[in-house]
C-alpha cells in the first residue's frame, strides 16, 4: 500500500478545506450514496431494513461497509427517508436488497402542508438512531470521518407534498412553495446540528429533486440554489463543511453550481468533471465512477476508468450516485484500492 | 352561391383561429383558456376531432419540441398538461363516437417497488399528446396489474419505467407474464429510466427501449406502424 500522510479523516477535511493532501480520498457519502450491499449484509449477518432502526446495527452496518469496501468514511443513514417520515409521510422500509422509499406523500399541496414545530427531529426515534450511531462510530474510530447524510430541500419537500403537483406548485403557488421549502430547510438545519453534535465530521447533502434536467436554470436558481445555500450556510456556521451532490445532467444550470456554496461538489456519471474544473477554478469536484460501471463491469475496466479520474485531478472519488445493492463487492474493491494504490 | 361561399371561408377562418388559440393556451400554460376555448369550440359547431389535432395535439407538438431544446422543463410541462387536459374535457365528451375507436392504447406504469414517476408521467403526457390513448396505472405497479390491464384496454403496447437499479429487473417479470398468460405476441413492451439501456432492454425481452420521453413517442409509433421490435 502507500505511504499515507493524513488519517482519512484529515485527508477528506483537509481537502475540502482546500489544503495539500498525498493523495485523493475515496468515500461514499451514505444516505442517496448507500453502500451497504448484498453482499456484505450476507457476510456479516448486519442486514437491512433492521439496520435503519437501531443505532447498533445501523453502526456495525456502517463499519462493515467501510471495512469491506475500502470507503474512507462512514456513511449514515442508508436511505433518505428519515426527514420525509419526521414531517410527515408513510414510508416502506423495503427490504434487504431495496431502500426504502416514501409510499405516500403527506399532503397534495403545498398550500396543505401542515407546518411541524421545531424540535420534532430530535424527538424522531429514527433521528435518534442516526445520531446515536455517528456518536458510537466517531467516538470509537476517531480517524475515520463519520459523514451525515442528509436529503436536499427540494427532495425533502417532494416527499412531503405529492411530487407532480409540488413541480407544477413552484410555478403557480410560489408564496407557499418558498414557504414550505423554507419550513423544511429549518428542520433540516436541526437534524444536521443533531448530527454535528453528536461527532459527525461532515454533512454531505443529496437533493435528485433540485436537479437542472427537471426544474431548468430559472428555478434551479430560484429555489435549489436559494435553499441549498442556506442549508450549506448553517452547516457552516456549526463548523463543518458539507458535500453537495446534483443529480443529472447539468448542461442547463452549469454556470450556476458555482454559486452554490457547498465545500465540495458531487455529480453523476456523465457530467464531465475535468470540464468543471477547468471552468470554475474554485470548485472541489468530487465523484464520479458510474454505478451502473460498478455493478455491471469488470474491476479491470473500473480500475482504468478510476485511475482516468485520478489522473484528471477529481479532488475526491466516489460513486456517482446511488449504488444498487446487488453491486459485487469485488468491483467497489478495485475501486478504492485503485486510489489508495497511486 | 358566391355568398355562401364565404359563409364557409369565413367559418372556417373562425374556427381554424379558435383551434390556435386552443393550441396556444396549451403552449401559455392557461388552464382556463384552454377550458373556455374548448367549450366555444364545442358550441361553434366546429369539428371536434380537428380541434383535438391542430389545438391539443398540435400544442403538446410544440411543448414537446420546447421540453427537448430545453425552453420548458419539468414544471412547465406539467403545466401545459394541465390546459391540455382541461381542453380535453369539453371536446371528449363532444366527440362522436366514430373518432374514439381505431385509437391505439398504451398502457404505463413505474415498475414494482418503485415510487417514482416524474418522468413516467412526462412520457405518458406526450404519448397522449400525440394522440395515443394511455391507461396510467401510476407507480409502484405489480406485473399482474400491468398484464390485466393490458388485456382489458386491448393495449398495443405496454411501457414501463423505474429510476431503481434495484427494481429494474421487475420489468422481465411483466414480459413473462405476458408469455404466460398468452398474450406477449399481441402486446409489445417499451421501458425507459435512468438506470436502463439498450443492451438491458434486449436482454429482459423488450421490445424497444428509449432515453427521453421525445424518444418514446418516435418508438411507440415505431412498434405499432413499423412492427419493430428489439427481439428481432
Amino acid at each position: 500500500m502507500s505511504k499515507d500522510v493524513f488519517s482519512p479523516k484529515e485527508r477528506l477535511l483537509r481537502v475540502l478545506n482546500k489544503q495539500e493532501v498525498e493523495r485523493q480520498p475515496v468515500i461514499c457519502p451514505g444516505g442517496m450514496m448507500n453502500s451497504a450491499i448484498v453482499d456484505i449484509m450476507n457476510k456479516t449477518g448486519h442486514v437491512l431494513p433492521e439496520a435503519h432502526h437501531t443505532p447498533e446495527l445501523m453502526s456495525a452496518l456502517a463499519r462493515d461497509v467501510n471495512e469491506y469496501t475500502g470507503f474512507e468514511n462512514f456513511g449514515v443513514p442508508f436511505c433518505m427517508t428519515v426527514e420525509a417520515e419526521v414531517l410527515g409521510s408513510d414510508i416502506n422500509f423495503g427490504t434487504l436488497r431495496c431502500e426504502p422509499k416514501i409510499q405516500k406523500e403527506a399532503f397534495d399541496a403545498v398550500s396543505q402542508v401542515e407546518f411541524k414545530p421545531l424540535g420534532s427531529m430530535e424527538k424522531s426515534s429514527r433521528v435518534g438512531s442516526v445520531v446515536q450511531s455517528i456518536y458510537m462510530l466517531s467516538r470509537k474510530y476517531p480517524d475515520i470521518p463519520a459523514i451525515g447524510s442528509i436529503t436536499g430541500p427540494l427532495s425533502t419537500a417532494a416527499s412531503i407534498v405529492d411530487p407532480m403537483p409540488f413541480l407544477k406548485q413552484l410555478r403557480k403557488d410560489k408564496e407557499n412553495a418558498h414557504k414550505v421549502i423554507d419550513y423544511v430547510t429549518d428542520h433540516l438545519l436541526e437534524y444536521a446540528q443533531l448530527m454535528i453534535d453528536n461527532g459527525a465530521s461532515v454533512i454531505s447533502i443529496a437533493d435528485p429533486t433540485a436537479t437542472g434536467e427537471i426544474l431548468g436554470p430559472k428555478m434551479f436558481e430560484e429555489y435549489a440554489v436559494k435553499y441549498l445555500n442556506k442549508l450549506v450556510d448553517g452547516i457552516h456556521s456549526m463548523g463543518v463543511p458539507a458535500i453537495i451532490h446534483i443529480c443529472g445532467k447539468m448542461e442547463a444550470v452549469k454556470p450556476l453550481v458555482a454559486q452554490l456554496h457547498g465545500d465540495a461538489l458531487s455529480v453523476d456519471a456523465f457530467v464531465n468533471l475535468k470540464n468543471i474544473k477547468e471552468n470554475y477554478n474554485d470548485v472541489t469536484t468530487m465523484g464520479n465512477l458510474s454505478t451502473i460501471m460498478l455493478e455491471q463491469s469488470d474491476t479491470e475496466s473500473i480500475r482504468k476508468r478510476a485511475e482516468m479520474l485520478i489522473h484528471d485531478n477529481i479532488n475526491i472519488l466516489a460513486p456517482a450516485c446511488g449504488l444498487s445493492t446487488t453491486t459485487p463487492l469485488e468491483n467497489i474493491s478495485a475501486f478504492t484500492e485503485t486510489v489508495k494504490l497511486q | 352561391m358566391k355568398e355562401n361561399t364565404m359563409d364557409v371561408k369565413c367559418c372556417m377562418y373562425k374556427q381554424n383561429r379558435l383551434y390556435e388559440k386552443l393550441k396556444n393556451a396549451v403552449i401559455d400554460m392557461d388552464e382556463e383558456e384552454a377550458g373556455k376555448t374548448a367549450e366555444e369550440i364545442v358550441s361553434s359547431g366546429a369539428d371536434i376531432p380537428k380541434a383535438v389535432e391542430y389545438g391539443l395535439v398540435g400544442g403538446m407538438d410544440v411543448v414537446a419540441k420546447y421540453y427537448d431544446e430545453e425552453t420548458y422543463f419539468i414544471p412547465e410541462v406539467l403545466m401545459c398538461a394541465d390546459a391540455m387536459y382541461a381542453g380535453m374535457a369539453p371536446l371528449k365528451k363532444a366527440m362522436p363516437v366514430s373518432a374514439e375507436t381505431g385509437q391505439h392504447v398504451i398502457v404505463i406504469g413505474s415498475v414494482f417497488g418503485d415510487t417514482h414517476d416524474i418522468g413516467k408521467n412526462i412520457v405518458a403526457l406526450f404519448l397522449e399528446g400525440s394522440g395515443f390513448k394511455v391507461i396510467n396505472l401510476g407507480r409502484d405497479v405489480a406485473p399482474e396489474v400491468f398484464v390485466d390491464a393490458a388485456e382489458k384496454y386491448n393495449a398495443d403496447i405496454i411501457v414501463i419505467s423505474t429510476l431503481m437499479t434495484t427494481t429494474m429487473w421487475g420489468m422481465k417479470d411483466v414480459i413473462e407474464m405476458l408469455k404466460v398468460r398468452g398474450l406477449r405476441d399481441r402486446v409489445k413492451v417499451m421501458v425507459g429510466g435512468k438506470p436502463l439501456s439498450l443492451n438491458f432492454a434486449k436482454k429482459i425481452g423488450a421490445d424497444g427501449y428509449s432515453h427521453d420521453a421525445k424518444a418514446a413517442v418516435a418508438l411507440a409509433k415505431k412498434l405499432i406502424y413499423e412492427d419493430y421490435s428489439l427481439q428481432k
